[in-house]
C-alpha cells in the first residue's frame, strides 16, 4: 500500500484581505509525482509555497486548517528544521552566483555552519549530481561558477543542490518554464527517475508535461480543489467540466 | 531512454504478446480439426475471452499515450499503427474462435479427404506462417519481410477461389457429408479473411516504419 | 519632404556638435586645474617632505608626516564607525522597504547627505569636543562617519535591492536562517557594490576640511593618541595656504597634490573592484 506523506485538511490560505486557497484536501501519496495545474491565479504555487512555509516570506499572510507531514503539522514545526525535509526548486534557475559549482551543492550544510570533512563533502557532491544527472557534464568543471552553466544545467544543479539536503520531498515550482524544449525534456527524465527515492510536488502551466511525468494530477481553480486523481483518469476522462474545458483548451 | 520510448516499448511488448496468443489460437485450431479434438477446440473458444482483454488494454494504453504523451511523428505512427494492428489481430482471434465453434457443432470427425482436397491444412498453414512473418517484421521493423506476406495471400486466395467447386464436387460424391463440407467451406472463407487481417497489419507496419500508405494501392 | 529632412539633419548636427562643445568647455578647466595641481605639488614631494615634521617659520625644508598619520588615523577610524552602520542600516532599508521606519530613515540619510560639512562640525563639536573638554581627533572621526554614512547606506540599498529575491529564497528553502541568508548570500552577492559606496564615502571625506576645524583642530607635531588633537592634509593645506609664508605655500601644494592622488587612487580602484568582484545573477 501507498503511504500519504503529505496530507492537508481543510487548508485556507489568505493575502491580506484576498483568500488564495480555499479549505484544500488534498493527500499525497509518498514516491509519486504529484502535478498541480490550473490557469494562473488559481493558488496553485501558492499551495506548494505553504507546503514548506515559504509563504511566510510574503508580509500579512495567514493560514487555517492545517497540512501534515506524515503524522506532524507542519505549522507547529520550527520552519528552518520543515525545509530540511521538503526541499524546493523555483521556476528561474537560482544558484549562489558567489560560489562554483561545488560549492552550490554543498551549500545548503555551508550556509547553515555544518563542517563536513573533504571526503565527505566529495561524496555528497558527486552523489547529488549524479542523481540530478549532471555529474558527467560538468565534473571537469567543479569549481567553476555555477552561473556559468547553460539555463537547464543550472537547474539541475539547483535540483541538485535540494537533493544534498536529502529531502523526503521535493517542491517544484514550474521548474522548465524558463527553460528550452531539450533541457526540459532532460529534467522531465530526472524527475521520473527521482521518484524512486522522493516525493514530487510540480506546479505546472504545461498540460502535456502534467500528462507526461506526473502519476497523479491536481487541478486547482480560483482556489479550490476541483479535481485530483490519477493522471490517466483526469487526461482521458475527467470527471468535472472546469477540468475538462481546461486541459481540452476550451477554458473561458 | 525516456519515459515515452519505455512506455512504447510496454505497449510494443503487449501487442507482441496478443499476436503470439492468437498465433497460438490458429495452430490449437488447426490441431483441433486435423484430431478433431472437441476439447481443444473449446479451449480456443474459451480463451477468445483472453484476446479480447488484450484487445481492451491495448486500446486503454493507447489512449493513455495519446492522452498523457502526445506522441508526434514516428512514434505517432506507431501508436496509430498498434491501434488497427490491435483491431486486425482481434478479428484474427475472432476467426480461430469461429472455426473452432464449427468444430464444437459438428456432429462427425471431418473426413480426412475433404480436408486433403479442399487443402485446409495448407491453408492454416500458410495463414500461419504469414501472421508469424508480419509478426518478426514488427518485432523487427522489417519492411521487406512485410511486403513479402502480399505474395503469399494470393495462395490462400487461390484455394479460395477453387474452394467452391471442390467442395461442390465433394458433396454431389458424399452427399452424406453435406453438413461438414459447407463448414469446410466456411472456414476456408474464414481462412481467406485472416489473408486479408494480415495483409492490413503488414501495410500498417510499412505505414509506421516508412510513413508510406499502401491501402487502397493496387500497386504495392 | 527633402526640405524637411535636410532640416532635421542640420538640427542633429547642431546638437552634437553643442553637446560635444559643453562637454569639453566643463572637462577643460578641470583638467587645467589637475594640471596645476601636478605641477606645483610634485616638485613639493621628496623623502624629506614625506618623513618630516613641519618647521618653525624661517627655516626652510621640513614636511608633513605628521599630517599623514593623522589623516589615516582619522579617516581610518571613521571608516571602522561608519561602515557597520551604514551596510546595517541599508540592509535593514532594502530588507524592509515597506515599514515606516524605513521611510523616515530613507528620508533622514537623504537631509544628512545635504547637511554642509561645517554645520555637521559644529554639532560634532557641541556635542562631543564640548562634553569631552577638548578637541580630539576620534571627535574628527565621528564627524567624518557621519559624513560617510549616506554614501553606504545608499549604495548598500541599492546594490542590494537588485539582488534577485529569488537569491534569498534559494538559501531560506535549503532550511538555512534568515540571519545567516543576509550574512552568507545576500551580502557577498552585493560585495562590489557595497565595497564602491565605502571607498567613494572615503573619497568623500578624504578632503573634508570644515568638520575637522573644530573637532581634530590640527597639531603640529605627530600624534597617534585619538583622545588629542591631530594633524590631517586637508587640516594643513587650509593652514597653510592662509599662511602669509612662501615656504609654507609649498608645503600646501604638496600636500594638495597627495590628497588629489590618494583620491584618484580611490576611485581608480573602486572602478576595479566593482568589475572585479561583480557577480553575474
Amino acid at each position: 500500500m501507498e503511504s500519504t506523506i503529505l496530507k492537508s485538511e481543510n487548508f485556507s490560505a489568505w493575502f491580506g484581505e484576498n483568500q488564495v486557497l480555499k479549505k484544500i484536501n488534498i493527500e499525497i501519496p509518498r514516491n509519486n509525482i504529484v502535478a498541480v495545474m490550473g490557469p494562473s491565479g488559481c493558488g496553485k504555487t501558492t499551495f506548494i509555497r505553504c507546503v514548506n512555509r515559504m509563504h511566510e516570506l510574503t508580509n500579512d499572510t495567514h493560514v487555517e486548517g492545517t497540512i501534515f507531514y506524515t503524522k506532524n503539522d507542519i505549522y507547529k514545526m520550527d520552519p528552518i528544521i520543515l525545509r530540511r525535509f521538503i526541499g524546493m526548486v523555483f521556476q528561474r534557475p537560482n544558484p549562489f552566483p558567489t560560489m562554483s559549482i561545488y560549492q552550490n551543492v554543498i551549500a545548503g550544510y555551508t550556509l547553515n555552519g555544518a563542517s563536513l570533512r573533504k571526503p565527505e563533502k566529495d561524496e555528497l557532491v558527486e552523489d547529488s549530481l549524479k542523481k540530478a544527472a549532471l555529474w558527467d557534464e560538468v565534473k571537469d568543471m567543479l569549481h567553476r561558477k555555477g552561473t556559468f552553466l547553460s539555463g537547464g544545467q543550472q537547474q539541475r544543479l539547483c535540483i541538485a543542490r535540494a537533493l544534498a539536503m536529502k529531502p523526503e520531498i521535493l517542491l517544484l515550482d514550474e521548474p522548465t518554464s524558463a527553460l528550452d524544449p531539450i533541457s526540459t525534456a532532460k529534467i522531465e527524465e530526472l524527475l521520473f527517475d527521482l521518484k524512486k527515492n522522493y516525493t514530487l510536488l510540480i506546479v505546472t502551466h504545461n498540460m502535456q508535461q502534467a500528462g507526461r511525468v506526473s502519476d497523479k494530477t491536481a487541478f486547482f481553480y480560483l482556489g479550490e480543489l476541483i479535481e485530483y486523481n490519477d493522471t490517466k483518469e483526469i487526461f482521458t476522462n475527467p470527471k468535472n467540466e472546469k477540468t475538462q474545458n481546461y486541459i481540452t483548451g476550451r477554458f473561458g | 531512454m525516456t519515459h515515452l520510448d519505455s512506455e512504447l516499448q510496454l505497449l510494443k511488448g503487449e501487442c507482441i504478446s496478443m499476436w503470439n496468443l492468437v498465433l497460438l489460437q490458429i495452430n490449437k485450431t488447426q490441431d483441433s480439426l486435423l484430431r478433431f479434438d472437441k476439447d481443444l477446440a473449446r479451449e480456443v473458444v474459451l480463451n477468445e475471452k483472453r484476446v479480447n482483454a488484450y484487445e481492451l488494454k491495448i486500446d486503454r494504453d493507447c489512449e493513455n499515450i495519446f492522452a498523457l504523451f502526445n506522441p508526434v511523428a514516428v512514434d505517432l505512427r506507431f501508436v496509430l499503427a498498434v491501434l488497427k494492428i490491435n483491431n486486425n489481430l482481434e478479428r484474427t482471434g475472432d476467426i480461430a474462435e469461429g472455426i473452432g465453434k464449427f468444430i464444437v457443432f459438428t456432429e462427425t470427425s471431418f473426413d480426412k479427404n475433404l480436408l486433403e482436397v479442399a487443402q485446409v491444412i495448407k491453408m492454416f498453414n500458410e495463414a500461419t506462417s504469414m501472421l508469424a512473418e508480419v509478426l518478426t517484421a514488427f518485432e523487427k521493423e522489417d519492411t521487406a519481410l512485410a511486403r513479402s506476406v502480399f505474395k503469399q495471400d494470393e495462395v490462400l486466395d487461390n484455394i479460395n477461389l477453387k474452394a467452391n467447386s471442390v467442395i461442390a464436387d465433394f458433396i454431389r460424391k458424399n452427399p452424406d457429408k453435406l453438413e461438414q463440407a459447407l463448414y469446410i467451406l466456411s472456414t476456408i472463407r474464414k481462412l481467406e479473411r485472416v489473408g486479408d487481417q494480415v495483409k492490413n497489419i503488414a501495410e500498417e507496419i510499412i505505414f509506421y516504419v516508412e510513413a508510406k500508405v499502401l491501402k487502397h494501392k493496387k500497386d504495392k | 519632404m527633402e526640405r524637411g529632412i535636410q532640416i532635421r539633419k542640420y538640427k542633429n548636427i547642431v546638437l552634437k556638435t553643442g553637446v560635444v562643445l559643453f562637454t569639453v568647455i566643463v572637462t577643460l578647466p578641470l583638467l587645467l586645474v589637475l594640471l596645476y595641481i601636478f605641477k606645483r605639488g610634485i616638485s613639493a614631494i621628496s623623502w624629506d617632505f614625506l618623513a618630516n615634521l613641519p618647521k618653525p617659520v624661517g627655516e626652510t625644508g621640513g614636511g608633513i608626516f605628521n599630517a599623514l598619520i593623522g589623516s589615516a588615523i582619522i579617516i581610518g577610524i571613521a571608516a571602522l564607525i561608519a561602515i557597520p552602520f551604514g551596510v546595517s542600516i541599508g540592509v535593514y532599508l532594502s530588507e524592509f522597504r515597506k515599514t515606516k521606519l524605513a521611510y523616515w530613515t530613507l528620508l533622514s540619510v537623504d537631509v544628512l547627505q545635504g547637511i554642509p560639512s561645517i554645520v555637521i562640525g559644529i554639532v560634532i563639536y557641541l556635542w562631543i569636543v564640548k562634553t569631552m573638554g577638548s578637541f580630539s581627533a576620534l571627535s574628527g572621526s565621528i564627524a567624518l562617519s557621519l559624513m560617510m554614512l549616506p554614501s553606504i547606506i545608499k549604495s548598500t540599498e541599492e546594490t542590494l535591492k537588485l539582488i534577485p529575491d529569488s537569491l534569498k529564497e534559494a538559501s531560506l528553502s535549503l532550511g538555512v536562517p534568515y540571519y545567516r541568508t543576509i550574512l552568507k548570500v545576500i551580502l557577498p552577492a552585493g560585495i562590489s557594490g557595497i565595497l564602491s559606496g565605502v571607498m567613494l564615502g572615503i573619497a568623500r571625506i578624504a578632503g573634508e576640511t570644515a568638520p575637522l576645524l573644530f573637532t581634530a583642530f590640527g597639531n603640529p607635531f605627530t600624534n597617534t593618541n585619538i583622545l588629542k588633537p591631530m594633524a590631517s592634509l586637508p587640516l594643513v593645506i587650509f593652514n597653510y595656504a592662509i599662511s602669509p609664508y612662501d615656504e609654507w605655500h609649498e608645503l600646501a601644494w604638496g600636500a594638495a597634490f597627495l590628497l588629489i592622488l590618494f583620491i584618484l587612487l580611490l576611485n581608480t580602484l573602486t572602478k576595479l573592484a566593482e568589475k572585479k568582484w561583480r557577480v553575474q545573477f
